[in-house]
């Protein structure tokens, strides 16, 4: 009988499923799972925005000045 | 229903705030229920409720890393986590491990699931075989079918939970299923 274990083991795993099911419609998820979950979202979002800030090179104090204007030749 | 990969993938290259809360929140929804019974049924419900959480916060944190391209990987994944989960606490307090559910507790989750999605007769005949199964199986036997198949943990977990090795688990849920089997028949 070449099925007869996958027949037990797939009996088993489907009472796996029926109880997860089962267990899922009786014990609803409680608002501050989700809460905490967007908590995690935020903080990492947070983290990422102050690693990005870092990274980006600081403008250079020199940046806006206006080139030096060519010296003008001094005739002796 | 939203598909839970394209949710996940969507989420990897999403750099708004108010876009990854929106997608975290669906795929919370899609993958809590599962992940919380699968956590409730190894561990006693005091501790079950505190370490389910953690595991959704895990996966969630790690969403970004998560490499995969199918519902079935990303589930795969989800699993590992929680299990690892799960097999962390119980080494630090053996006592939360929850045994076997009793069979009357699980007749009643069977008709729970029906809420959820109707049994066809195919489905009341195997089942009602998975709890012979159970039912006629050794007390140690019973752990380790209930373990390995009902709960979904893999031989290597059992192995290290257990400080077994891998072919000794697998050889011993082996011999555990056919004596199981055979008592039915």
């Amino acid at each position: 009988m070449p099925n007869q274990n996958t027949d037990a083991e797939a009996a088993l795993q489907k009472l796996g499923h029926r109880v997860r099911l089962g267990w899922a419609k009786k014990h609803p998820i409680p608002d501050k799972s989700l809460e905490s979950v967007k908590n995690t979202v935020r903080e990492q979002w947070e983290q990422e925005q102050a690693v990005s800030r870092i990274s980006k090179p600081a403008p250079s104090p020199t940046k806006d000045r206006q080139p030096k204007p060519p010296e003008p030749d001094i005739e002796r | 229903m939203d598909d839970l990969i394209k949710l996940v993938r969507t989420y990897r290259v999403t750099a708004g705030l108010a876009e990854r809360l929106r997608l975290a929140e669906a795929i919370f929804h899609l993958i809590a229920p599962d992940l919380r019974a699968f956590v409730f049924n190894a561990i006693v419900p005091q501790a079950a409720e505190d370490v389910s959480q953690e595991v959704l916060i895990s996966i969630t944190a790690s969403l970004k890393t998560f490499e995969g391209s199918s519902n079935g990987e990303f589930w795969k994944w989800c699993y590992k986590i929680a299990r690892r989960r799960i097999y962390d606490h119980i080494k630090k307090r053996d006592s939360d491990r929850l045994q076997p559910m009793p069979h009357e507790e699980l007749l009643d989750l069977l008709d729970a699931s029906e809420q959820a999605e109707p049994l066809t007769a195919a489905d009341r005949h195997d089942l009602e075989y998975a709890l012979n199964l159970l039912d006629s199986s050794k007390p140690e036997c019973r752990g380790y079918l209930w373990n390995h198949y009902v709960i979904g943990f893999d031989y290597g977990e059992i192995a290290e939970e257990q400080n077994l090795n891998y072919d000794n688990v697998r050889m011993k849920i082996g011999r555990c299923l056919e004596e199981a089997k055979s008592l039915v028949a």
